[in-house]
């Protein structure tokens, strides 16, 4: 048996670091409570959010004008979308923390590589949606047209509010995309630590 | 009235097993915390300097080890199970910490990291080696931080391996590099 005294040393050092947190485990259970707490009441709020917006489009449906088919059926798709994106996110949200450090953080990047590739496509998206909305009023502006000519003060409120909250979008995708960068450089910096290249 | 009966029945012995598992898994968390309360402790020391949010990261780890429970299947150890999780919370909370605004106060009482090196002025007054001990550790590159806390921690190359993902090889290669970064922290000549 090789003695390593200098380990143990530092071990029993070590050992004299910290101490749990006073209270420490009534603590976490009432963290757990509070936690189990909101998601109930998250989901609670959420279910009837969910049913309120369905029976708003049930409504709108039966207003029967083409324009309320469209607003149901685009309330129906989305509600049905983010909740099963709610499911989805909430499946396994507890896994990756059970990986091992090197899988964790691999995983990590995988899930910001992806979420800046979103990003990038919701730009684009939004932004073929503002050319399709421009070309689609062009073809249609003479029966468009008698419309705002009819109510020219709605259709400037309309305008007005459509280019204010441009900025507020692009801003807010621009820092999010900021953001995402930044966390993408720092696990590529801990990958590269894991792999050697970077450590000293 | 047979039917209703043995819905009824069902479910109240669906929610008998449902209990039953329920407080299986907070006796398995009770005996987890105070087995490993501490080393979770030490663990979160080694990526927060700041006492206040150190409380908090542990209170996460423990957070995330209670949600993961119920999912342990005994794929590994308990052991590696617990570090794992820590240690993966602890790198996601390096990530999320932004920069820390402290009250003065409060920076007197933390273990701030501080020149692990003893100079020669301040030498005598930095005479407790855990402290720089605890500020070289934190002053190391995060996977040689985690390589070096689990050989603290009396952890197997095998079970380090577990944690870490990388081959028993591997760790005995990555143990002797962050062992010498931390002799260098300290300022320990070879």
């Amino acid at each position: 048996m090789i003695e390593d005294r200098e380990l143990d040393i530092w071990r029993e050092q070590w050992s004299r670091v910290a101490e749990p947190p006073a209270e420490f485990q009534r603590k976490v259970q009432e963290r757990i409570k509070r936690q189990e707490r909101r998601f109930v009441l998250g989901n609670l709020l959420t279910v009837i959010a969910f049913l309120g917006i369905l029976i708003f489009a049930v409504f709108i449906r039966h207003q029967s004008s083409w324009m309320g088919t469209g607003w149901a059926t685009g309330i129906c798709v989305l509600v049905f979308v983010s909740t099963a994106y709610r499911v989805w996110i909430l499946r396994g949200m507890w896994r990756p923390q059970t990986q091992s450090t090197r899988a964790f953080v691999e995983l990590w990047h995988k899930r910001v590589t992806a979420r800046i590739r979103l990003l990038r496509i919701s730009i684009y998206v939004s932004l073929g949606w503002i050319i399709f909305c421009a070309a689609l009023t062009a073809a249609d502006w003479t029966t468009i047209g008698q419309n705002v000519r009819a109510h020219p003060k709605d259709w400037v409120e309309l305008l007005v509010a459509c280019v204010l909250m441009q900025p507020v979008i692009w801003y807010w995708a621009a820092w999010l995309r900021r953001r995402k960068l930044a966390e993408l450089n720092e696990v590529k910096k801990i990958l590269d630590e894991m792999d050697g290249k970077s450590v000293p | 009235m047979n039917y209703a009966y043995s819905v009824t029945d069902r479910s109240a012995g669906l929610v008998a097993i449902v209990s039953e598992h329920r407080q299986a898994l907070e006796k398995q968390f009770a005996r987890i915390l105070s087995e490993y309360g501490a080393a979770i402790s030490r663990l979160a020391f080694s990526y927060e300097a700041v006492a206040g949010v150190r409380e908090e990261l542990v209170q996460e780890i423990a957070l995330a080890i209670w949600q993961a429970l119920a999912h342990f299947r005994g794929e590994c150890s308990e052991r590696t199970f617990v570090y794992r999780i820590a240690h993966n919370r602890g790198l996601s909370h390096v990530w999320r910490r932004r920069p820390p605004h402290q009250p003065l106060e409060e920076l007197e009482e933390s273990d701030q990291p501080v020149d692990p090196r003893p100079h020669p002025d301040e030498q005598a007054a930095r005479t407790d080696q855990r402290v720089r001990l605890m500020s070289a550790i934190q002053s190391l590159p995060v996977t040689h931080r985690q390589m070096i806390v689990l050989m603290l921690e009396g952890l197997s190359h095998a079970e380090i391996a577990e944690v870490m993902g990388i081959t028993e090889n591997n760790v005995a290669v990555r143990l002797n590099r962050a062992r010498k970064a931390l002799k260098d922290a300290l300022g320990v000549r070879p």
